[in-house]
């Protein structure tokens, strides 16, 4: 599974960070998501797909 | 078609929608059980007349379209004289552009740039000791008497005292703003107190322009600083319009933490199973217990736009000039994306919900207020964790058309023990820290947390 936050998307909510603390990391300056690692290590998985649903924005794509 | 019948047709859903009533708060979820099933775009004659979106659909796809909607309160006329966020409009002698809310990119996003670096998730982090101190400090004052008004006491307090301390405003100044902060979205425009009311506001404008001035002459770190440095597309900006974010900033961070934490209070003291879980069971719940109250509490309940082209969204056919309310509120309880809309369940997942808006204006307080209210709240789980609210005492903003809120939730409680100085001892030295530890400098500079020695 691989992971990838739209930058263009992202207002910088932060719940995918709340959501998978690990998959995910914020800006310091901006508060705006970035993957840590496009791969999607396997425990990581369900947090990841339940940090995709919970985005305000849509922003989260999981390929 | 006659243009009349093609304008019948674009507003065939029509409704009766006034959010400033009381009846809107009262029927909260009647009404919006019925637009959704039958017009989550509808159109109403209201303030002039104006679209209501309340389906989270809709009000995801319009909010997102930033290309044809527009934030922009064109005061001097300068423009095309659109009318900002609010509606209806505010009178015209007491129009001003309220921050960068009430404008368009690139401006807007000039303002935000400015002032991310203080508000973000790694910012707001290195407040949580002096948060946690006055916190802290409002439980002391009360806590051997106990008996508590948690909005009052506690909730006015804190949200206000940290937006100073990032400002680089006086901390003990948090009376100066409180009283006008609050009581301007409660008091309705044809109350005896209002010109009172109008009269704090002025002082409170005041109080605001001295600071710029101040600050001006002898810098001091906080967003005050950024403010009067900022360069936005390429001009300094005039006072009034940095008045207008100030105000701004205050607005958006004094009622909406209060109004958030004072409603999750009430509902946990009227649901003390839920309250005892979720002290107990924190580390995993707060998170989205939080973003539960959010979604259901909704503080700030939409915003206005105004259709800047013509173009068809969410299968609705808009005119440029026309009104436009994003009901984030009403979007939070749609069964389409939340299953039983209108529990609260503190453990919900997948909770995109919409109470810091979508789309480039999102909130930018949001960081703040999620770690303020989660520091008030656990910290009243600590402290007075049999804590039980008095409905007789218990006053809700009469309307919900601006803010959510709540003037009142008194309380009583098991009494305990201090544990450090009063209030306004704990401010004195709370100051000496942000001076001395310039604790408002952006994280670019600064990125250490404060120490509060006690």
């Amino acid at each position: 599974m691989k992971v990838r936050v739209d930058p263009e998307r992202c207002q910088g909510h932060t719940l995918c960070w709340m959501t998978a603390p690990k998959a995910f990391q914020l800006d310091d300056i901006d508060g705006h998501s970035s993957a840590v690692s496009e791969d999607v290590p396997a425990d990581q998985e369900e947090d990841v797909r339940e940090a995709a649903h919970s985005c305000p924005e849509r922003a989260i794509e999981i390929f | 078609m006659s243009e009349a019948a093609s304008e019948d047709d674009r507003k065939k859903n029509r409704v009766h929608f006034d959010r400033h009533t009381p009846e809107y708060r009262h029927q909260f979820e009647e009404i919006t059980h019925e637009l959704h099933a039958k017009c989550p775009i509808a159109w109403t004659d209201t303030y002039d007349g104006h679209w209501v979106a309340s389906g989270n659909r809709e009000v995801f796809e319009l909010a997102r379209s930033a290309e044809f909607l527009s934030n922009d309160h064109d005061v001097n006329g300068e423009r095309r004289g659109y009318k900002g966020i609010t509606i209806p409009s505010p009178p015209r002698a007491a129009e001003v552009q309220g921050g960068f809310l009430e404008m368009d990119p690139p401006e807007q996003r000039h303002y935000r740039q400015t002032l991310n670096p203080y508000l973000s998730p790694a910012a707001v982090s290195r407040w949580i000791p002096l948060v946690d101190e006055v916190v802290r400090a409002c439980l002391d004052e009360k806590i051997e008497e106990g008996r508590i008004d948690f909005v009052d006491d506690l909730a006015n307090i804190v949200p206000a005292v940290l937006t100073l301390a990032m400002m680089g405003i006086p901390l003990k100044d948090w009376t100066v703003y409180n009283e006008p902060a609050h009581a301007s979205v409660y008091t309705p425009p044809n109350s005896p107190d209002m010109a009172r009311v109008t009269e704090l506001g002025r002082n409170m404008g005041l109080a605001l322009y001295t600071a710029v001035q101040e600050i001006r002459e002898k810098p001091r770190p906080g967003l005050i600083d950024a403010l009067v440095n900022a360069e936005i597309n390429g001009k300094t900006p005039p006072d009034l319009e940095l008045l207008g974010v100030l105000a701004l900033l205050i607005g958006g961070g004094f009622d909406t933490t209060t109004a958030l934490t004072a409603h999750a209070l009430e509902w946990l003291g009227q649901n003390p199973g839920e309250r005892d879980r979720l002290s107990s069971e924190r580390e995993s719940l707060l998170d989205s217990a939080t973003e539960e109250f959010l979604r259901f509490f909704a503080p700030a309940p939409g915003d206005g736009r105004t259709i800047s082209a013509d173009c068809e969204i969410a299968g609705q056919r808009f005119e440029e000039g026309e009104r436009l309310w994003l009901s984030w509120a009403m979007a939070n309880r749609d069964p389409s994306v939340f299953a039983e809309p209108d529990r609260v369940d503190l453990e919900r997942r997948g909770n995109r919900h919409s109470s810091f808006g979508l789309g480039i204006h999102r909130c930018i307080g949001s960081n703040v207020a999620r770690t303020v209210f989660k520091r008030m709240v656990t910290a009243v789980l600590d402290r007075m964790p049999d804590y039980r609210c008095d409905p007789d005492g218990t006053v809700h903003y009469e309307t919900i058309g601006v803010i959510q809120g709540m003037r009142h939730l008194p309380a009583t409680f098991t009494p305990g023990k201090r544990l450090g100085p009063s209030l306004d001892e704990t401010l004195e030295i709370l100051q000496k820290a942000c001076d001395e530890q310039r604790l408002a400098e952006p994280v670019t500079v600064r990125t250490a947390r404060a120490q509060i020695a006690r």
